[in-house]
């Protein structure tokens, strides 16, 4: 019956439809999406798709993959968002000058070689590569590099992520408003150029591979103003350009035919927007997109039925209790302690993560040089953890205060449960996301969940601007080690590798095992589902890439 | 009639005008700093207290809505702190998917809705009333994510005709239209169904029976008119709320309308752009409730005499 009442429904709807057409609002210059959908049902659908495809693309094949994922909503100019779902659509149409590889390993882009250091670790001298061109047409010229990172310590540009760069010899005058030009950037012809530094920092060559530093063109940047990275106001050397941006449905990239690196493999790339998750994967089932980020809560219920097309992948990065250390109980080591014997990660990870992740055996990610492989994950015992609370004098039970995002909701659930359990009472408060920002900058929540992710595998990237005691105070933790930050300064200026993983094993041992100056839970893992047609597809850490990724095109042409 | 009518349309203004501050009061009250959203995680508290001055955040509360409020009468809502783009232009351009969906929505709602109350009122008591009416129970409990998720799993993904999401096409609009259209199709049926019993039972259909008129005539042309005016509330009522956004329905097949625009909106503490959304929901209810006021006395002379 209810099946009847829906067709009659619907064939209402289609005649409401018809008669209301003609004022139908459609986004921007989208391609009507029925013409180029993945995989309709029936076979009589499908050959006429074919045929329409066929028909839009002269003869060949063209290649079209859809991506779904949320809206990041503050457009893709990388200086002023901090988003990895932005980066995911910008890093494709612009390029920093060297980027990290899906295995993580660092290459030049832009330049040709990685640039040559002075012995005092100072000055770094650039070559670029000659006849790369922005697909506006214009030359990348070392002009371009300089307006790129002096347009991002301008203070009205609003960039986010200067904390990277700002080691740039006179990047702090501008960004004070004391200076329109950054002192520290030498032009000696259109290919060559230097960039001195104020103090040897050894990650200064990575963070220039960031989507925070990829490169702009001077003029359109210029002409654009405010309104880069909106519409289709982005333009950069990568291999795809937009072609229809309406910043709120779909981003379409098209190949950019005179990529400097080669031939690129897709002739479109289509980012669609889905904020709520489930509908996503339902649009992914009806072939509306090949591949989607799948998050954590859906894994369970897809794992059984498309368990072929999911893969796992490992960011670089920790989830972990952070703790405000000045907090009542909190400043107590013993109650950190404590914490840390009550809980049990592995069966954590295993029940409400299904899986998804490796229970943390200290707090730097285990895929980072430094992390020490020989640690065992940290010990569950809640009767030391009792013990320890009643010679700390709080036998009779405490309560502390958390607050939470949604996102960790689940997890800190969990916790509360095994806190309960040792005499700790989590007093769990889940706010929005604007209300945990300032409450956290202001120093006002004594425990909290976050995940701290690195961009590349650097012991640098993930705790110096967490835990150096400069810098804890505006994440809200105060954590105040001289030995930790002696250990983080030291391998911010040596270039020996090996070296600096040694002082970063040191670092982690002094905050995670000796201090418990936050409690880790878990090195996490991400997985995406990816119709079988998707060749070569990899995911290396946080931001979803598409340099390397194919379609086979008869494969998806027969599902 | 004229003295009414201008009557409403003083108290339209200032109950937009009363909205206005509360709205701003409310934003000001609330925990979260745009401020902090916008700088991201390195910010210090310092840089927030400079940032704070220059968009003149710092300034004393009245101070700001007297600001606000002198740019709004002049028609400049302001920008968007996270989309930098006017916040005039990002409502009528979400406006544009809401206006449309509500419109599809509420025409599925109106046939469905006025078809099963007349059929139920004029066959009540029977098997069929009951029916329709436990149908439309359903219909107003049932939660509209949960018909839309239905509609996308068993009619998108089995038949493929319509979108699952997304309204890239017309024909997108179908599936959330008729998600968002059941619940007021439910209701327009029992307010539709009562309301002609209520006329039914008046002594001047018993005369239109007697006297051998048509039977349909009688239904359609004497007591459905007659019926119409508690419809004609409920209508305004609903196309107020359809035209605001149905944050949900929206959500769940990707529609950007006024009602996703709101949400994320609140989310960042975008505060230009909540408080145009405001204003601008507030105006099209005080609008809708006009217009229904003065249909209210195009229809019955009592209301426009009873003022006088």
């Amino acid at each position: 019956m209810k099946k009847q009442i829906l067709a009659v429904l619907s064939a209402l709807a289609v005649s409401a439809t018809a008669l209301s057409a003609c004022s139908a609002p459609t986004t921007g210059n989208v391609p009507d999406s029925s013409t180029t959908s993945g995989e309709p049902s029936k076979a009589a659908e499908s050959t006429e798709t074919t045929e329409a495809a066929a028909n839009d693309n002269t003869g060949s094949e063209r290649k079209v993959l859809k991506f779904g994922q949320a809206n990041a909503g503050d457009g893709l100019d990388m200086q002023i968002s901090t988003s990895s779902r932005a980066a995911s659509i910008a890093d494709e149409i612009t390029e920093s000058m060297l980027r990290f590889t899906e295995d993580n390993e660092e290459v030049p882009v832009l330049l040709t070689d990685f640039p040559t250091i002075s012995e005092d670790g100072l000055l770094y001298s650039f070559e670029l590569k000659q006849g790369v061109h922005f697909t506006n047409g214009a030359e990348l010229k070392a002009s371009d590099v300089k307006f790129t990172f002096e347009r991002m310590f301008t203070p009205d540009t609003g960039a986010k992520s200067t904390a990277y760069f700002k080691m740039i010899k006179g990047a702090q005058d501008m960004l004070d408003g004391k200076a329109t030009e950054l002192s520290g950037f030498e032009i000696q012809d259109d290919y060559h150029f230097t960039i001195t530094l104020d103090y040897a920092f050894a990650p200064f060559l990575k963070n220039i591979a960031t989507s925070y530093a990829d490169i702009f063109p001077e003029e359109a940047c210029r002409a654009a103003g405010d309104k880069w990275g909106f519409g289709t106001d982005l333009i950069g050397t990568g291999p795809y350009k937009i072609e229809s941006n309406d910043d709120s449905t779909q981003v379409t990239l098209v190949k950019n035919e005179d990529y400097h690196g080669g031939e690129v493999n897709l002739d479109e790339i289509d980012f669609i927007y889905y904020d709520d998750d489930q509908t996503k994967l339902i649009a992914y089932e009806n072939g509306d997109i090949d591949l989607a980020d799948l998050n954590a809560s859906l894994l369970s219920q897809y794992q059984e039925s498309h368990g072929d097309e999911i893969t796992a992948y490992h960011p670089l990065g920790t989830a972990f209790i952070s703790l405000n250390l000045k907090a009542d109980y909190i400043k107590d080591i013993n109650v950190r302690k404590a914490i840390s014997l009550a809980i049990n990660r592995e069966e954590l990870v295993d029940t409400i993560l299904n899986g998804a992740g490796v229970p943390a055996t200290s707090f730097l990610n285990n895929s980072i040089p430094g992390h020490d492989d020989s640690l065992p994950v940290y010990t569950y015992d809640p009767e030391e953890a009792k013990k320890l609370l009643a010679d700390a004098g709080y036998g009779d039970g405490i309560t502390i205060d958390a607050e939470v995002r949604q996102t960790d909701q689940t997890v800190f659930a969990a916790l509360q449960g095994y806190l309960q359990e040792v005499g700790i009472n989590l007093n769990l408060n889940v706010v929005d996301n604007a209300t945990w920002t300032s409450d956290r900058t202001a120093g006002k929540i004594p425990v909290t969940g976050m995940t701290w992710n690195a961009l590349y595998p650097d012991g640098d990237f993930q705790m110096y601007n967490y835990f150096y005691s400069k810098n804890s105070d505006a994440q809200g933790v105060y954590y105040n080690n001289a030995d930790f930050d002696k250990d983080l300064d030291e391998a911010r200026v040596l270039t020996d590798e090996t070296k600096r993983a040694e002082l970063y094993k040191d670092a982690d041992r002094l905050l995670s095992l000796e201090d418990y100056a936050c409690i880790p839970l878990y090195y996490p893992q991400s997985q995406f589902i990816a119709k079988p047609y998707v060749k070569n597809y990899k995911v290396g850490n946080l931001i979803y890439h598409f340099f390397d990724v194919d379609i086979d095109a008869a494969a998806k042409a027969q599902s | 009639m004229w003295r009414y009518v201008l009557k409403r349309a003083l108290l339209a203004v200032s109950i937009i005008f009363s909205i206005s501050l509360i709205t701003f009061l409310i934003l000001n009250v609330l925990p979260g700093d745009p401020v902090a959203m916008m700088l991201g995680e390195f910010a210090d508290a310092n840089k927030i207290k400079e940032v704070r001055h220059n968009m003149g955040l710092d300034l004393p509360l009245w101070q700001q809505y007297l600001q606000w409020i002198t740019n709004l009468v002049k028609g400049d809502f302001g920008s968007s702190y996270f989309q930098k783009k006017p916040v005039l232009f990002l409502i009528l351009q979400a406006f544009q998917y809401t206006s449309y969906l509500a419109a599809m929505a509420y025409i599925i709602a109106l046939i469905i809705g006025l078809f099963m109350g007349i059929i139920a009122a004029v066959n009540h008591g029977s098997w069929l009333d009951r029916f329709l009416m436990s149908i439309s129970v359903l219909g107003i409990s049932a939660p509209s994510f949960w018909v839309a998720i239905l509609l996308q799993i068993y009619i998108g993904l089995r038949f493929k005709i319509f979108p699952v999401s997304g309204v890239q096409t017309s024909i997108g609009y179908v599936l959330p239209a008729i998600a968002l259209g059941t619940r007021y199709a439910a209701s327009i049926s029992r307010v539709t169904r009562a309301s002609m019993m209520e006329v039914m039972g008046q002594d001047f259909i018993r005369t239109a029976y007697a006297k051998g008129l048509n039977p349909f005539r009688i239904v359609m042309v004497h007591i459905f008119r007659n019926a119409l005016i508690p419809v004609i509330t409920i209508i305004g009522a609903d196309i107020g709320s359809l035209l605001t956004g149905s944050m949900i329905t929206e959500n769940v097949f990707n529609i950007p309308g006024i009602g996703k625009l709101l949400i994320d909106a609140i989310n960042r503490r975008d505060i230009p752009l909540v408080q145009g959304g405001v204003i601008y929901v507030a105006a099209v209810c005080v609008l809708i409730y006009f217009i229904v006021d003065v249909l209210y006395a195009v229809v019955n002379p009592n209301i426009r005499l009873g003022d006088k």
